[in-house]
């Protein structure tokens, strides 16, 4: 038998497609499904984490003639990912759980468990490639998922295998049919946070804050030059870019520029207020060789928005800013920022704030720094 | 890969050859309803009749005073709940209990909570015990009915029913044990010892899951939480397993004639592979190991490992394990009662439950003293390297 692999398996259409093929590939494949948070009895349909979701991927594993398990790291997910979600909000910002979950809890928790069991690889249904060592965008750029993935340890790209990486959606769905794994073949997509029921998270905000927490209070609403044109009930209501829900009236469209948590203001503005220049990240994490200043590069700010050119103006070791050789729009702090050279993922970090962009890009690095850090 | 090994007796046995024989009549020509007034139906009802006489007999009791039931779930619900509804007593609110029972207990005593009941807990000692000076403390005339335990079912304790069943009826109160572990691991006499109602579960002694017995004396009063038809005195409506009960009969029979070399055997294996585990890993810890402890459970914890990883790392080397009662979505978690006991959290999340039973051989205790330390290493080397 091959090298032994733990998958992780969500019962979806995607990780039990990953886990037969590598049973076709002749690995010895131990399927296990995370087991979160618990919502109790309350939601008997989740599509995500819930009892249903364990039961199909365990009547995957059935069918497939591999064992199946369960791992609860539901306290270790609610400090990684939860606590943090819910404390960004609380500053104004705008998370990505799924981006701690990838880092802390599939590829460094997990990791941990097939440790445990002897496990040479480990195994995910993502949208993206491993080459040479390095982590590629998929081939189906509709479903590239490496915008969630920049955070893990590097350590962690020797022993990955995502065997749907070179799929598209449409084929991962017909290999489930092929395959004879009609119980997930045609499940519908969750695009929502797994732990957020309803989709709602100001439920959850609310739920973990109180509904008097600074966040979920009411504030003003006003323009860039100060001028209050009317009230919010909670700026962890909002993001960046958000149109709905805001005051009417004004002869053009209306956005969320700015989030202002110490007055607790919602800054609105018209589309071209949204534009920044240029992105200043922290909480950095590469992938290979960290980019060297003046490189250039290709960023996302968000998941499947088309990678933008960018150069490196400064690097830090806890913080980067880059040019956008073009505006983009709605540029959020807590969000990440993903890094590229081609299709290759060199890292990312979390969005500080938009930068002031290439002309008044400042200062220069002097050039001993700048070689230190290209390792 | 060698043989795998079963280490979960306390999760479920196998059905016994001797049983699934005595079954096979009533899968083919024996087919009948028992309530039925013809020949097919006389014929089940004789077997259904002396299956419950032979139980009886197991148990020290009267045979109308067996009553067939689907397990231990089953039994324990109407334990409770049957006996607090058939009561139901404003001035007798009380239901006493201890916070380490089986979850069909602390469930149903919750549930009776809803219908007016007082639930109440005694003490319990680290060593797995429940405190006598607790009970005696608790029980007064205002409790309906008090419920512990015989054999705790995730670290093995034996807890003194004939003391507490004493105490219990002395203040009027009903005392129901689930003894779904304790049947033919200790002596039940129902003729000589005080419980009014008690439970066991066939699948834990050779019989097929679906079936259990409730002993429930006589004059004690039980409303039937099913609703239908008068089979079992009302008790418990619906058509009678036949086959079951009659499988139930014979694991019965089997497991007390058995009982004395079988103890013997299993105490030397448990104490064997207990003794192997502590030279091997000397800062484990055997949950309960102090008190009077059933042959069959070793309930351990070893520092800065995690069950979960243990668990799948036995099974995927053959070995059959658990982390105490199984849930529902096969998740792991902390033990209820290894916190009533007293047990850090953190140890707590590292217990392993090996139960022993008809599979276990020398040479199973032989190669898993050997592999549990290995793997306990092997954990430790990776949780140290870890942090």
């Amino acid at each position: 038998m091959g090298d032994r692999v733990l998958v992780a398996m969500s019962g979806g259409v995607d990780s039990s497609v990953a886990a037969a093929m590598l049973v076709d590939e002749g690995f010895d494949v131990v399927g296990a499904t995370m087991k979160l948070f618990c919502h109790g009895d309350d939601i008997p349909d989740r599509p995500c984490c819930s009892l249903d979701s364990i039961n199909d991927a365990r009547r995957v594993c059935e069918s497939l003639g591999v064992p199946h398990y369960v791992l609860n790291l539901e306290r270790a997910f609610g400090e990684d990912v939860i606590d943090n979600f819910v404390a960004e909000y609380a500053r104004g910002r705008t998370p990505i759980p799924c981006v701690r979950c990838n880092t802390f809890t599939k590829f460094r928790d997990l990791l941990r468990k097939a440790e445990a069991i002897d496990a040479r690889w480990i195994a995910t249904g993502h949208y993206a490639r491993i080459v040479d060592g390095a982590l590629h965008r998929a081939a189906d750029d509709a479903k590239d998922q490496t915008y969630f993935l920049w955070g893990i340890d590097r350590r962690v790209l020797s022993r990955m295998l995502l065997p749907i990486g070179e799929l598209t959606k449409a084929q991962t769905r017909a290999r489930a049919h092929a395959m004879g794994l009609e119980v997930v073949a045609e499940k519908a997509e969750s695009q929502e946070i797994c732990f957020v029921p309803g989709g709602d998270y100001t439920a959850v905000l609310e739920q973990r804050l109180g509904t008097s927490a600074p966040a979920l209070s009411a504030g003003p609403v006003v323009l860039s030059d100060g001028s209050i044109v009317g009230h919010h009930e909670g700026f962890a209501r909002y993001t960046i870019g958000q149109r709905r829900g805001l005051p009417g009236g004004y002869r053009q469209p209306m956005f969320v520029v700015d989030i202002r948590p110490h007055d607790r203001a919602v800054v609105i503005g018209p589309r071209e207020e949204l534009l920044g220049h240029g992105v200043i990240a922290r909480e950095l994490n590469w992938l290979g060789a960290p980019p060297s200043v003046g490189a250039t590069v290709r960023v996302r700010v968000r998941h499947r928005a088309a990678p933008a050119l960018a150069e490196i103006v400064r690097l830090d070791d806890d913080e980067i800013e880059v040019a956008l050789d073009e505006p983009v729009s709605a540029i959020t702090p807590g969000q990440s920022v993903a890094i590229y050279d081609g299709d290759r993922v060199i890292g990312g970090g979390i969005i500080e704030r938009a930068g002031r962009g290439p002309r008044q890009a400042l200062p220069v690095v002097p050039a001993s720094r700048g070689l230190s850090l290209s390792i | 890969m060698p043989a795998p090994i079963y280490l979960d007796h306390a999760a479920t046995t196998p059905v016994r050859p001797e049983v699934l024989e005595a079954m096979q009549p009533f899968f083919g020509a024996r087919f009948g309803n028992p309530s039925s007034t013809h020949r097919w139906g006389r014929e089940a009802r004789a077997a259904l009749d002396e299956a419950r006489e032979r139980v009886a007999r197991c148990l020290g009791a009267h045979p109308d005073e067996v009553c067939f039931t689907s397990g231990g779930t089953e039994g324990d619900n109407l334990a409770v709940l049957g006996s607090w509804r058939a009561r139901r007593d404003p001035a007798r609110a009380g239901i006493i209990t201890t916070p380490f029972e089986h979850k069909a207990i602390l469930a149903a005593v919750h549930a009776a909570t809803r219908e007016g009941a007082d639930e109440r807990f005694v003490a319990v000692t680290p060593e797995g015990i429940v405190s006598l000076a607790s009970f005696e403390a608790i029980v007064d005339t205002t409790v309906a009915l008090c419920t512990v335990m015989w054999i705790n079912n995730e670290i093995g304790t034996i807890q003194p029913i004939v003391e507490l069943a004493r105490r219990a009826r002395a203040r009027g109160a009903i005392f129901h044990t689930d003894a779904v572990q304790a049947f033919g691991k200790v002596t039940i006499d129902a003729a000589s010892m005080p419980f009014d109602l008690l439970t066991i579960s066939g699948h834990k002694f050779g019989a097929t899951k679906g079936i259990g017995a409730m002993f429930i004396r006589r004059g004690t009063a039980l409303e039937p939480l099913m609703h239908g038809g008068s089979q079992d005195r009302g008790r418990r409506p619906g058509t009678e397993n036949v086959a079951a009960a009659v499988g139930l009969a014979r694991a019965a029979e089997l497991a007390l004639a058995e009982h004395d070399a079988e103890h013997a055997r299993l105490l030397a294996l448990r104490d064997a592979l207990e003794r192997a585990l502590m030279e091997r890993v000397p800062d484990a810890v055997v949950h309960g190991r102090n008190g009077p402890r059933a042959p069959h459970i070793i309930s351990i914890s070893v520092p800065g490992t995690d069950s979960e990883s243990m668990l799948m790392a036995l099974d995927l080397k053959g070995v059959a394990a658990s982390s105490g009662s199984a849930c529902q979505s096969g998740t792991v978690t902390p033990s209820h009662v290894l916190t009533a006991i007293g047990v850090a959290p953190e140890l707590a999340s590292s217990a392993v439950r090996l139960s022993l039973g008809a599979l276990t051989t020398e040479a199973c205790v032989e190669r898993v003293a050997q592999l549990f330390p290995e793997l306990i290493n092997k954990a430790r080397r990776l949780s140290g390297s870890a942090s």
